[in-house]
This record gives C-alpha cells, sequence and structure tokens, in this order.
C-alpha cells in the first residue's frame, strides 16, 4: 500500500509504454459488441485482448487470451490493495512479445469490480515499467441503467470509476430519458466523457488512446464550485471538484493527499487532479484509485490557460468542507 | 542490504575473451543446456529456439535458428533425457525439440504453458508442466500422462525435490507440495496469505522458499513446517537458486546479489550475505554453479558477473551494454554459462580448462 505520491516515468517516458485499455460494463450492456467494433475498425492498430470468457469474441485477433479474474490482497489483506494477479502475469508475459501490438484491451466480467484491475497498474513495478493504464471504459445500457444503478452497488462503481462511459443503445429510450440517465451518471462520476452509441458504434478516438495522465480534458467537464451546503455526507457514490487558484506547496500536498487516502482511502473510488505546484513551469497530474496514488509532470501550460489547481474525488461517505479546507490548506505561502 | 561497491572491475570481461554472442530478434525468454552439457538453447519472443552445439561455442554464426512456436516462447527446459529440451508457448503447446532439431508436438491445452521442469537420475524421469492451475506429470518419453494436479489459482512456479519424490507448485496465498509416486494424490499445503511468484527447494530438501509480489520470500522448514520471512528487497524476486550444497540461497531483486545462509540456523534471524554487484543496477538473473562455489548474476544492464560465495572475488563476465538480462544457466558439468537479454542478445561463455 503506498500511502506516498511515487513519482511516475515522466512524460516522454509515459509515450513509450503500452496502452492498456479495462473495458467494464454490465451484463448486456454491450461490451462485447464494442469490443469487436474496435477489433474490425480499420485503424491499421493490432490490439492484444484480455477476456474472461473464452469463445464469446466474434472475431478473430491473433493475441486473444483467456483470463480467470485472479484477485489477491496485498500485504496480507487489505481490501484497497486488491490487486488482478493474472493480470501482472499475462502482461508480464506480453510484452516478451511487444513488438506484435500497439495496445492492450482488458475486458472484465460483468459483475467485477473495476479497482483491482485499476490498482494492479499501481502496484507493479514491472507492469508500470512497460505500461499505462489509458483509460477505464464502462459500457452502459441506456435502456436498463437507472434500474441497475438502484440495485447494483457493482454498477454503482463501474462509473465511478470510468474515464470514459460508452451510453450504449439510446435507441432504445428517447432523449428526456437520456437526459435523467446522464445526469444520474454525472451525479456519480462528474468527470467522465460520456458517448452515446448504439450497438458499440462509437469513434474508437472516444474509447481508444485517451492519455490517462491527460486529465485536463477530463476535468474540463468538472462543474466548478458544485459544492452543495446543504449536507455535507453523501451516502451514495457522487463527485466532489475542488479548485485552489493559488499555486499550492507539493510538499503540503503530497502529505495532505496521503493522510487523506490513508484514513478515506476506503471510500475514495478514485482521485484526480491537475496541480500547479509553485515554482514549476509544468502542470502536476495525480491520480489515485483507493489506497493507491501515483503523479508526474505532463508538461507545460498551454498558452493564455489559467494556472488552477484542480482536485476531483469520486467516492462514498466524503466530507466536502473539510477536504476543501484541506485542499486549500496546501496553498504555498 | 548496504551497498557493496566494487571498484575494481575492468572494463571487459570473460564474454570477450572466451565466449561468443548473437543478436536475436525478439527478447530472450530463457535459455537451457542439455543434461549432457553439449548443447546450450535459447528461447524468443518470437517463438524461435537457437541451438549451439558444444563444437560451435566460441562461432555464433554456426547456432542454429528454428521456430517452435506460433509466439512467445514463455518456458524451456533441458529434456530428462540426456539430449534435447522441452519448450512451451503462448501458444498453449508442450513440445520436444531433440538434439537434431526434430520438433515433437507432446501436448496441446487450453493454457499457456508458462513453466517447465524436469526430473531424472540417468535411469528414470518425469516431466512436469504447468498450464493455468494444473500441474501434469508426464513419464520421460512426455506422452504417458501420469498424473493432473490441480491447485486453487493459476501456478506460478514448479520444482521437484533433488530426489525426484516429491513436487512443489507456488500459488496464491502459498505452496502445494504433491507425492509424485503416490497412488492416491494428498496434498501437502503451504499455507502464506498473498500472491506467491516464484519457487525454489533446498537440495537436501530441507526448506521450501517462494517469491512474493511484495518484494520479499516466504520460507517452509519442511521438517515442521515452521515460517520463515526473507524480507528488505527494493524489487521483486524474479531468479533465485540455492547452492550446490545448500549453503546459500542466492537471489535477484537488489543492486548485489543476496545470499541467504541456510546453516547454523539461518536463514531465521540472519541477515543475508552480499557477493558483489553493480551498485544502483538491479540484478535480474541469478544461477549457481554445479561443482564450484561460484554463482553468476545478470543485471538491468546486461552486465553478467560471476562470484565466489567463499572470498569476495568477482570476474566480470560482460559489462552493461544491453537490456536487462532475462536469461542464465550453467551447464549440468559447468564447462558453460549461457545468458540472454531482453534486447535479444544470446551468449556463450567456455568455462572449461583450455
Amino acid at each position: 500500500m503506498s500511502d506516498t505520491v511515487q513519482a511516475s516515468p515522466d512524460a516522454t517516458a509515459q509515450n513509450t509504454l503500452v496502452p492498456v485499455t479495462v473495458l467494464t460494463g454490465f451484463l448486456g450492456a454491450g461490451k462485447t459488441t464494442l469490443l469487436n467494433h474496435i477489433l474490425t475498425a480499420q485503424h491499421g492498430r493490432k490490439y492484444a485482448v484480455v477476456v474472461n470468457e473464452f469463445g464469446e469474441l466474434g472475431v478473430d485477433n491473433d493475441l486473444v487470451v483467456d483470463a480467470d479474474e485472479e484477485v489477491f490482497e496485498m500485504n496480507n489483506g487489505c481490501i484497497c490493495c486488491t490487486v488482478r494477479g493474472d493480470l501482472i502475469r499475462i502482461l508480464g508475459n506480453l510484452m516478451k512479445r511487444r513488438a506484435k501490438f500497439d495496445g492492450i484491451i482488458v475486458e472484465t466480467t460483468g459483475l467485477a469490480d473495476p479497482a483491482p484491475v485499476a490498482q494492479t497498474f499501481f502496484v507493479d513495478e514491472d507492469v508500470r515499467g512497460k505500461t499505462r493504464l489509458d483509460a477505464v471504459v464502462t459500457v452502459v445500457d441506456a435502456y436498463n441503467v437507472i434500474q441497475t444503478l438502484d440495485e447494483s452497488p457493482e454498477a454503482v462503481n463501474q462509473i465511478a470509476f470510468a474515464d470514459v462511459i460508452i451510453l450504449n443503445k439510446t435507441d432504445l429510450v428517447d432523449e428526456v430519458a437520456l437526459a435523467t440517465i446522464e445526469s444520474r451518471i454525472r451525479s456519480i462520476n462528474a468527470v467522465g466523457r460520456i458517448h452515446r452509441a448504439q450497438r458499440g458504434d462509437v469513434p474508437l478516438s472516444d474509447v481508444l488512446d485517451q492519455g490517462g495522465f491527460d486529465l485536463q480534458r477530463a476535468l474540463e467537464h468538472a462543474p466548478r464550485f458544485l459544492e452543495d451546503t446543504s449536507h455535507s455526507h453523501e451516502a451514495d457514490v457522487t463527485s466532489l471538484s475542488y479548485e485552489v487558484e493559488e499555486p499550492l506547496d507539493a510538499a503540503k500536498f503530497q502529505a495532505w493527499i496521503g493522510a487523506v487516502l490513508q484514513e478515506q482511502g476506503a471510500d475514495i473510488l478514485r482521485a484526480k487532479g491537475i496541480l500547479n505546484y509553485a515554482g514549476e513551469d509544468q502542470r502536476f497530474a495525480f491520480q489515485a484509485v483507493h489506497m493507491m496514488a501515483d503523479g508526474g509532470f505532463i508538461g507545460p501550460w498551454k498558452e493564455g490557460e489559467p494556472r488552477v489547481s484542480r482536485l476531483v474525488f469520486i467516492g462514498r461517505n466524503l466530507n466536502r468542507p473539510q477536504l476543501r479546507r484541506g485542499f486549500e490548506s496546501c496553498r504555498a505561502k | 542490504m548496504s551497498d557493496t561497491v566494487n571498484d575494481t572491475i575492468p572494463a571487459t570481461g570473460l564474454l570477450e575473451r572466451r565466449g561468443a554472442m548473437r543478436q536475436m530478434e525478439g527478447q530472450i525468454t530463457g535459455c537451457a543446456i542439455s543434461r549432457d552439457s553439449q548443447q546450450v538453447a535459447f528461447a524468443t519472443g518470437e517463438g524461435d529456439i537457437m541451438v549451439a552445439d558444444r563444437a560451435d561455442w566460441g562461432q555464433s554464426n554456426a547456432w542454429n535458428v528454428m521456430t517452435v512456436h506460433d509466439g512467445a516462447i514463455l518456458a524451456i527446459a533441458p529434456d530428462a533425457a540426456p539430449t534435447g529440451f522441452l519448450t512451451g508457448g503462448d501458444d498453449n503447446a508442450l513440445r520436444r525439440v531433440g538434439a537434431d532439431g526434430s520438433v515433437t508436438d507432446l501436448a496441446k491445452g487450453r493454457r499457456w504453458i508458462e513453466h517447465i521442469t524436469t526430473w531424472t537420475n540417468g535411469k528414470g524421469g518425469v516431466i512436469a508442466f504447468a498450464s493455468g492451475k494444473q500441474v501434469e506429470l508426464r513419464d520421460a518419453d512426455g506422452q504417458t500422462t501420469l498424473k493432473v494436479l490441480d491447485h486453487p489459482s493459476t501456478v506460478s512456479g514448479i520444482v521437484f525435490d533433488a530426489k525426484g519424490k516429491r513436487i512443489a507448485a507456488s500459488h496464491y496465498n502459498g505452496a502445494s507440495m504433491w507425492f509424485v509416486q503416490a497412488k492416491v494424490d494428498t496434498v501437502r499445503p503451504l499455507e502464506w496469505k498473498g500472491s506467491h511468484i516464484g519457487i525454489a527447494i533446498h537440495p537436501a530438501g530441507e526448506a521450501l522458499v517462494t517469491s512474493m509480489q511484495e518484494s520479499e520470500l516466504h520460507g517452509w522448514r519442511l521438517s515442521d513446517g515452521h515460517n520463515m520471512r526473507m524480507s528488505g528487497y527494493p524489487s521483486k524476486v524474479q531468479s533465485m537458486a540455492f547452492t550446490r550444497n545448500g549453503k546459500w540461497l542466492v537471489t535477484s531483486g537488489a543492486d548485489t546479489i543476496v545470499m541467504w545462509p541456510f546453516f547454523g540456523g539461518g536463514p531465521m534471524g540472519k541477515p543475508p550475505a552480499e557477493a558483489g554487484g553493480l551498485p544502483g543496477v538491479m540484478c535480474t538473473r541469478v544461477a549457481c554453479h554445479p561443482v564450484h562455489d561460484i554463482v553468476a548474476a545478470g543485471f538491468a544492464d546486461g552486465s553478467v558477473l560471476m562470484a565466489d560465495t567463499g572470498a569476495q572475488r568477482i570476474l566480470p563476465v560482460c559489462i552493461g551494454g544491453s537490456g536487462a538480462v532475462t536469461a542464465l544457466e550453467f551447464s549440468p558439468d559447468g564447462c558453460c554459462l549461457a545468458f540472454g537479454s531482453e534486447d535479444g542478445r544470446a551468449c556463450v561463455v567456455d568455462l572449461s580448462a583450455k
């Protein structure tokens, strides 16, 4: 379990790492359809695919690996450090034939919690050294999603974890219903990018090469100062986003976020941020899954771009004012 | 594990004087030397095998390359017979490569074949391979299945004891030990929570040791099941080997060659010894000489060293200049050291007296 923010390879090294896309979604949402769409599309790129149910894949692909989703708990049983050991092994072996593919897609089972998959990319030095988590893509069935979210905490987690949400089967519901669904999704995950689709027909640029570390785009969607002071504790999964205009003290932020993740990591599903550190010309990207965090500089601020630090938490039982005060206390003097 | 700085490493090593090198396409995923010490074989991520006959160890252009698997070769071991090799790949196949270069299919399963080990006493022999959660034992002919052993999760390593009586497999939450010849298979479970990613057994059967995801080793004293913990590594231990007499367990995982004492009450309560290393460069592979008190170690920058386990002497084989060492073996007669790297370098060093 890492309670400190580890330095990640710098931005240039990030480009040589093999991108891994994690595909989640409830049974029947259209994961396999989307996967087939990705694999058959004319993009001239080759993907290794890690699937959980062999034979479901309807297309030929040179590199299909059947995985058993074997999770284990790191450090003698901390639930926040559950990791896909099989994925460490499979990715390690796939990297032995690195020249054969451009990226890797990992499909999870319908009921899977995305946390162990995501955490795998934080804990293993070899996985970190050769691959990067490009994005968690969650496929949602527009027709059933509201009911599924009401009944299943796994479905809520899958939305909470998503960098990209494919709202599939939009032909089965009307525009009013779609607006309701999108607002429900936004209430859980304010920063995931939502794309509407029918039969998984999304442009691949919406799914692949999302650049896990280029959070700027993601955070642009984050509503500003969405602070609802009527109640400070939210039992359901929700997103909290914060902004600080003054530069941050890097050491203060690391100490504070380390403590927050240590104490509340079980409730924090994901955290992401673009930070403006005092005395640094580059943007610092930060991300965490439960208690595991990493970060790195991702290049200079754009011309005319406001140098504002933004941080988003997605989780349960989060105390809005307390987190805001904590974040604001990281300002450099 | 503090730094053992060796500042007397000369710029060139044994490889230049007594060895040969050939650049392969793709990563070297493993190497093996036949039981009669006459052939060295390198396996690659492209599915190729390159074989060097003893007469040609010094002439790498004479080494013979052939394609054996459709995909990466994930495991290679000497056959239980005096000659030949067994290979397993991500095409789910187990194949035999004969001394004459003939390739025979032995098995084709539903999972990658990631681990192969063989045992022989010169008369009989056993072949074992791991595929997913199963370990299959076969007669030395490779065609007759003796038994299939099931495990709770994917097997990450297999090892026979020195007498070939027992086989042990590492997996999640510990290791399983089985009797090879038992009529009814009863597992001896050795339990320890976590992900175990590799396995080694003491040559006299005193202890079983596994490598763990959390960058430490776990061991069980086999007489009473007593737990041993060996920690302090900066990275995962990908490679470990007992010295021929069982005195030391030599491992990778630090920027020195780490050796745990298995004598005088150790390793419990004893610090590991260090047999030299390269400051700031991780050791990735180790091998123990079958005759002398010498260990070989490969490093993340492609360097290979030999070290004396008794005296503090280090002999460089080659220094730097390539990707991480991913394969390293001594021949059974101790006359050859073979190693390969992530960026496809395959090297053979002739250690025999000339």
